[in-house]
């Protein structure tokens, strides 16, 4: 590095000598201007900004320093200083040297973005795309790329979770399909997956392009069908001298809501109440017991996350780079940092060479590493659900300092304390990803790029599964209370004994890309512009696994925990493996075209091989046009206060591989037991289907583009329609065929439709005072139209134990629907039970279920749809603005419509209950919301029903920033650029009526909006410092 | 520059030509898969797919479950009336078509009989030694599928050629039972004809135990004679063992009156919960039934299901050795012990002590593991069954008495308990005695159906409904099937 800075200051040094020269040669009686030019958004320094004496051709450009120094006329008064992406500035003439800085021009329509193969003007887009810049993210820190998605990128809906490092749900323009709505991620050109976010570095990134339409998408064919994110790292710029950027932060995480439960004293009152209610004898003899443990305190902390990074970026003549280091560690406020973090280091390096004037090599490399532990959640064995539910009146920890154990409950639940002392895992990536790609200008306009991408990922996991001791009868001990082993001796004589288990497995993944294209850009009477791409893709992508396991570790301690110290026989250690590989072979085209960049028109196609489909349909074709109108260029568009105008639309196809390769499969994993010894056997498992093929998505959009007083504010608005008509699924046969898996079919139909909107302001008051406000709106609406499969509807997420099926993927519904009984009150007395239609074991206190059939029954036939997950709409409000040093941020986010069910409550005779049970029924006129109390729930009270969803619509203020940038000349001799110091609180408030942690619950599309204890998004307070030098 | 130029051109002129369509084409051996084309051309593969068709077998643990919950001997039991709502339903004869239980059994058996018939669609591809009989382990087992699923469901698809697939569904509509009936005599006969009488591994199906289920099907079909002679085949090869308890002991099983036993085991080392019965060899009915945080010595705790009910165990007549190794007096175990346990829904103090869990007998994951062989035929059943055949066809009440005392001298230890009566009284009684000594075995439901008594003592049965279960919902949404009356 040092010889790279030593160098640029030489290079520096030359080309001062070289203007000096130039300027004294040229001097005469005029005046000398000098100044510095600077980008607004970063200080950093322009070089190459041109500067010219207005009126005149009198000019130069500014050094590496971002310096100019230029001769006018003794009588000029303004100097026009300009730069590409920066909005031109006029700027008076004085005799101090001239501090200027150059506004971002994020709006101007020169802008140009990457898409598919290719990068695109702004202006000249006919399709329908969502844009986050650098600064969005910077203002957000997010530990993941895809939450700067949340609420900035109209048409996107993302549902984050609280769990350090994990991902999030997205979902680009609704749910046309079953079989995964992941939206296909691009990194500087090669495919990766929304998996491979969590090891990017979000300090990286210099764009994000989400493309939303079939014209826009289709280019990635069959793997475009549910959108595409584009991410663009950065790179160098040529001639620029080393920037250094340093950023520190550090935070504390909270969790600020907790779930209102029945404390110990309650708890024994309402046991009692329950228990003599079904003919038993009390409980608690003594109700008098205090408040107890109040175990969600318990379990809840205080976490740090903290996060630097450093970065350096510049270049030479022929070459640029960007090199970064990063590293973001984040500890849970679930159960603490011991056993709930994830640490990521990051390691970036991009280079471009020109090898010679016409050949450009670049390669982008990015490792990462990633070390991370979880504990259970959202799930009935996690630690919340276990606080939520277990008994108060057991203490933490009894007077020898043990875990507190409840006599009387014995099965599943258990000290939560305990249960996060006894999980033990750990996770260890490593993620090499990047490209190699040379861009060789064949002729002017016309280029050929050859580009290798890569992932290589390999994935270290360790699992220890002690000897546990939870009280005696509780379901889940194998241990005494001294934790040495059970060991029985069966009626043989045989010895038996448990175990203590760990496990260590190895998972390897190698993606590459290997992708040529090339570029074709000409005219045609100058009025007629077009670009072309043409080229081809080849994909591979593959897995394999290997797991070892074995039983008894040496004293029972997670710091012996390896297969290669445990201790157990031979038969007790256990290896497995597994892999996959999947391939694809596309051929892709675009055609853009215009006429004086009014008339707009592209056609893109392409045609994808992939392993993943029937011998009979190997290939599919993705074909789609847009056209688009620049009406604000028309000769009779005389609107002064609109600037631009642009409608436009959009029709092709896109599609979805997201199955696996099918053939008739002999699985030998069928066994039996002869002799006392097990034997393996064999059975058909899956048998294929050769006409199986791609998902085709039909989509079609409208939509405009507008600017409006002097660009000040614009517009943009997209009504999308998409519809599937081969969906993918495996479909649900009769059932005398068996247990084996039926191959996925295109037996559904679906449609999807909404808008998307965006609307932004921008506006400099005086000199000093910059505001920008950001609106984006998303809204979809999603149907199944049709499934084939008999049922006509599949089952999706459920909850509990037993298990309680849930959600629905069923025609003529949305996706992932609820599905349950509708309540109507509380059976008051015994008079309103018999007047209702028949329901079995319904007594007075219980709930009265509503006949929806009008069968006179009760029963499965009258459950229906009781609610939906998905929001009605999202909307992001984006708000900053900056005064002189200061400067303020402030997002806040808005999901609205979408429903919860509320799955945390174990409903057992023995575990606690919530703060509602106080207003149960317990006689005529108590109650008509909460049920009686009691042990034999006849009626089943706690089947799925409507008395368990909620309103789970919110807002969020998600992030609140507010910097300062000390003023440079106090610390101008440093060397340094920019100092800035913020506070920063995410997660700020939460208003909402849903009663849980978090009304943002992910973990799946069809299992959306299901809370069993769903890990909050913690509040973080955090401080940071930027630096720049 | 050149040299640049030309590796493009040159690399770009490589990848179109070998870009060729055949790499997206898959070979399953590509993920080390065997696929059924490259089956059936070795013997073991023919002997693995037979393994593969016992394999269901050891799911079926709620069909013997149902056999007694269903009839008067147990009630449901579990947590709380919502613990496995299906059993509940059952147990109070409240069932529906949209029942989890029943359809995973209909969906099991049905399992086994296409493993059976995918044998039977490949059987002409190889030739080996031992094949014939080989094939006769797979009819048996696919006479026993069949005769769960009539007894369970009445009327049932029917088909025998091939494993069915994907482009077979919906194709089939219910067979008559006696059509079903005539195929199960049709295996099981093809079966005696070509088992051997005695195999090498324990659990192997025998030709013994084919003419026993033989035997067992023509008396559900109240052909006395048939059944008379076919059982006459098997008496005097099986014996009684003398102490009525020790047979359903780890240290009992496969002893010298097992004639049919599904075979479990402790040591397959799985912990898996979301993939039973069917991955694991342990009895997965045995948790089922054993008590509620139980702590103590010899037993270990379950999830109370099925528990047996004060009046069964109020039938058995003093000095019935039967009735203590059968059924767990839990009260008295306490007393005598220092034991306890949590009383369960619908607790009656009584455990079902044939198949209770045992301390030591399971391994891994515990819940899944019981080692407990299921006793699916004995030796006392067959001669009750002769028996019955005897008395009830009137072909010679002195061999059914003496059948019968057989029986009854094991259980007492001494002659004073025989019986002399003769006509429709000894079939009352030899109908009682089947439940003194088959209770908790399964076959109560059943024995109550047949006979025409279920109405009179299963509270809640309704006679022209309950004798069968409801077709599962889905199945007959899915495949359009008719319902059982009443359903």
């Amino acid at each position: 590095m040092k010889l790279k800075l030593f160098n640029d200051k030489l290079k520096s040094l030359t080309m001062f000598l070289l203007l000096s020269i130039a300027i004294v040669s040229t001097a005469q009686s005029q005046k000398t201007v000098t100044g510095t030019v600077f980008s607004a958004e970063d200080n950093q320094p322009l070089p190459g900004a041109s500067v010219l004496e207005k009126g005149t051709t009198n000019g130069t450009t500014t050094d590496f320093d971002g310096k100019f120094n230029l001769q006018v006329k003794s009588n000029a008064k303004t100097l026009v200083v300009s730069y590409i992406g920066f909005k031109t500035q006029e700027v008076a003439i004085t005799n101090a040297p001239l501090v200027i800085k150059l506004q971002n021009e994020e709006n101007v329509l020169e802008e140009v973005v990457v898409v598919g193969y290719g990068t695109q003007k702004v202006s000249k887009i006919s399709g329908s795309i969502s844009t986050v810049s650098k600064k969005s993210i910077g203002q957000l820190s997010p530990v993941r790329a895809e939450e700067a998605l949340q609420g900035q990128a109209a048409g996107v809906n993302v549902i984050s979770n609280g769990s350090p490092g994990s991902k999030p749900v997205v979902l680009i323009r609704g749910i046309p399909s079953y079989t995964g709505t992941d939206p296909l991620v691009v990194i500087d050109g090669v495919s990766q997956t929304l998996d491979d976010l969590n090891a990017l570095n979000p300090v990286d990134i210099e764009s994000i392009n989400v493309l939303k339409d079939a014209a826009m998408s289709a280019i990635y064919g069959v793997k475009g069908g549910n959108g595409v994110i584009v991410v663009t790292t950065k790179s160098g710029k040529k001639n620029l001298k080393s920037t250094f950027t340093f950023d520190s932060s550090y935070g504390t995480q909270n969790v600020t809501r907790t779930i209102p439960v029945l404390n110990a004293s309650q708890y024994a009152a309402i046991l009692n109440e329950a228990s003599t209610a079904s003919g038993a004898a009390l409980v608690f003899p003594n109700i008098d017991l205090g408040v107890g443990t109040n175990w969600q305190k318990e379990v809840l902390v205080n976490a740090p996350i903290l996060s630097h990074n450093l970065t350096v970026s510049g270049g030479g003549e022929n070459t640029s780079y960007y090199i970064s280091a990063g590293y973001l560690a984040q500890d849970g406020v679930v159960g603490g940092g011991d056993k709930s973090y994830f640490d990521r280091s990051n390691l970036t390096a991009n280079f471009n060479t020109d090898i010679t004037k016409d050949l450009t090599f670049i390669i982008n490399t990015n490792y990462a590493n990633i070390k991370n532990s979880g504990l259970s959640e959202n799930n009935i064995g996690s630690v919340l659900s276990n606080a939520l539910n277990f008994d108060p009146t057991v203490s933490p920890y009894d007077a020898n300092g043990n875990f507190g154990i409840s006599n009387t409950i014995t099965q599943e639940i258990k000290n939560p304390l305990a249960l996060i002392n006894d999980t033990y895992n750990y996770g260890n990536t490593n993620k090499l990803s990047g490209k190699l790609e040379l861009q060789y200008d064949v002729i002017k306009d016309f280029k050929i790029t050859s580009r290798f991408g890569y992932t290589y990922v390999d994935v270290y996991g360790k699992n220890f599964s002690p000897l546990v001791f939870y009280g005696i009868g509780h379901n889940s001990t194998n241990a005494h209370e001294d934790l040495s082993p059970i060991v029985t001796i069966g009626s043989d004589g045989t010895i038996t004994s448990t175990h203590s288990r760990v496990s260590e497995s190895k998972t390897n993944f190698f993606s590459y890309t290997y992708e040529m294209f090339g570029n074709y850009n000409f005219k045609i009477n100058e009025d007629h512009s077009f670009e072309t791409v043409l080229g081809l893709s080849i994909s591979k992508n593959q897995g394999e696994n290997v797991t070892a396991n074995a039983e008894d570790v040496p004293f029972n301690s997670w710091e012996y925990a390896d297969v290669s110290a445990a201790t157990g026989d031979a038969t007790s250690q256990t290896a497995s493996s597994w892999q996959f590989i999947k391939r694809n072979l596309s051929y892709f085209t675009r055609i853009n075209y215009d006429y004086k960049g009014r008339y707009l028109a592209s056609f893109t196609g392409r045609v994808d091989g992939s392993t993943s489909f029937g011998k009979n349909n190997k290939f599919g074709f993705f074909p789609s046009a847009s056209i688009g109108w620049v009406l604000s260029s028309e000769s009779f568009f005389k609107s002064k206060k609109i600037n631009y105008l642009k409608i436009r639309g959009s029709y092709g196809t896109v599609g979805n591989d997201n199955i696996n390769p099918q053939f008739s499969k002999i699985s030998t994993f069928p066994k039996y037991t002869f002799d006392g010894n097990i034997v393996s056997g064999s059975a058909l498992q899956s048998i294929p289907n050769d006409n199986v093929t791609w998902e085709n998505q039909i989509q079609y959009n409208i939509g405009f583009d507008i600017k409006m007083f002097d660009n000040k504010v614009s517009l943009t608005t997209d009504y999308f329609n998409k519809s599937v008509s081969d969906l993918l699924f495996n479909p649900t046969l009769s059932l005398y065929l068996g247990t084996p898996v039926y191959p996925a079919s295109n037996i559904g139909k679906t449609k999807s439709y909404g808008v998307d909107i965006s609307l932004n302001y921008n506006n400099t008051f005086g000199k000093d005072f910059h505001f920008n406000s950001n609106l984006s709106f998303t809204k979809s609406t999603n149907l199944v139209k049709q499934i084939n499969n008999g049922d006509k509807f599949i089952w999706g997420a459920g909850y509990g134990i037993p298990f309680t099926t849930l959600t629905r993927f069923e025609e003529g519904f949305s996706p992932g629907y609820f599905f349950g009984y509708k309540t109507d009150g509380i059976f008051q007395n015994q008079a309103e039970v018999d007047a209702h239609a028949v329901q079995n074991g319904a007594q007075a206190g219980d709930i009265r279920y509503l006949d929806v059939n009008k069968d006179g029954v009760i029963n499965d036939n009258d459950r229906t749809k009781i609610g939906d997950p998905f929001p009605e709409f999202t909307l992001g409000w984006n708000l900053s603005f900056d005064y002189k040093n200061f400067d303020f941020n402030v997002f806040t986010y808005a999901s609205i419509g979408g429903d919860i069910y509320r799955a945390y409550e174990r409903n057992l005779n023995f575990t606690n209950r919530f703060a509602g049970t106080l207003n149960r029924w317990h006689g005529d006129g108590t109650s008509n919301v909460e049920p009686r109390v009691t042990f034999i729930d006849s009626n089943n009270n706690r089947r799925a029903s409507d008395r368990y969803v909620e309103d789970g619509s919110f807002v969020k203020i998600k992030n609140i920033q507010i910097g300062y940038s000390v003023p440079v000349s106090y610390f101008k001799r440093s060397g340094l650029t920019q100092i800035r110091f913020y506070t920063q609180i995410k997660n700020a408030f939460t208003f909402t009526k849903y009663s849980g942690f978090d009304p943002e619950i992910s973990s799946g599309v069809l299992d959306t909006g299901i809370d069993r204890g769903t890990y909050p998004q913690p509040r973080i307070y955090s401080l940071g410092l930027n630096v720049k030098f | 520059m050149k040299i640049y130029k030309n590796i493009s051109l040159i690399s770009l002129l490589v990848f179109l030509t070998s870009a060729c369509t055949n790499y997206v084409d898959f070979t399953a051996v590509e993920n080390f898969e065997i696929t059924a084309e490259d089956y059936f051309k070795q013997s073991s593969n023919y002997k693995d797919a037979v393994v593969g068709v016992y394999d269901p077998l050891q799911w079926l643990y709620m069909d013997v479950l149902i056999g007694e919950i269903a009839s008067d001997n147990t009630l449901s039991g579990g947590e709380s009336a919502t613990d496995v709502i299906g059993i509940q339903q059952i147990d109070e004869m409240t069932h529906n078509a949209n029942n989890d239980d029943l359809t995973s059994l209909w969906k099991f058996l049905y399992e086994g009989i296409n493993r059976a018939n995918y044998l039977e669609q490949n059987k002409n591809k190889l030739e080996f030694e031992g094949k014939t009989a080989l094939y006769g382990e797979v009819y048996f087992l696919r006479a026993y599928y069949y005769f769960e699923l009539v007894k369970f469901f009445g009327d049932v698809p029917l088909f025998t050629d091939k494993r069915l697939t994907a482009s077979d569904s919906g194709t089939l509509q219910r067979s008559p039972k006696s059509e079903v009936y005539a195929q199960i005599e049709k295996d099981l006969l093809d079966a005696i004809s070509v088992l051997p009488t005695s195999q090498s591994q324990k659990g192997r199906i025998t030709k013994f135990a084919a003419q026993a289920l033989l035997g067992k099907v023509y008396l559900y079909q109240e052909k006395f004679t048939e059944s008379a002679t076919m059982f006459e085949n098997i008496i005097g090869v099986y014996s009684l063992v003398p102490n009525y308890e020790s047979q359903f002991l780890k240290t009992g099983e496969n002893g010298s009156e097992s004639v049919f036993e599904i075979q479990f085991t402790n040591t397959s080392n799985w912990y898996d919960w979301g993939f039973v019965p069917q991955g694991s060899e342990g009895n997965f009915g045995v948790q089922h039934n054993g008590p509620r945080a139980y702590s103590g010595s010899l037993f270990a705790s379950g999830w109370s299901f099925n528990v047996p009910t004060q009046d069964l165990y109020n039938s058995f007549e003093a000095g019935d050795s039967r009735k203590d190794a059968s059924i767990l007096d839990m009260q008295a175990w306490i007393d005598a012990t220092g034991a306890s346990y949590a009383p369960g829904f619908k607790d009656t103090g009584y455990f079902n002590k044939k198949y209770i869990p045992r301390a030591g007998e399971s391994g891994a994951q515990t819940e899944l593991n019981y080692l407990n062989n299921y006793r699916a035929i004995r030796y006392a059943d067959v001669l009750l069954m002769a028996a019955e055949a005897n008395n009830r066809g009137g072909i010679s009440d002195s061999k059914a008495q003496n059948y019968l005392n057989q029986v009854r001298r094991r259980a007492f230890g001494d002659t004073n308990h025989d019986i002399i009566a003769t006509g429709s009284t000894l079939t009352q009684i030899i109908w009682d005695e089947r439940n003194f000594e088959l209770s908790m075995e399964g076959h109560r439901f059943f024995d109550l159906v047949r006979t025409g008594k279920a109405d009179t003592k299963i509270n809640g049965f309704i006679k022209g409904k309950n004798e069968v279960f409801p077709i599962p919902q889905q199945e007959i949404d899915i495949s359009g099937l008719t319902q059982n009356p009443g359903y």
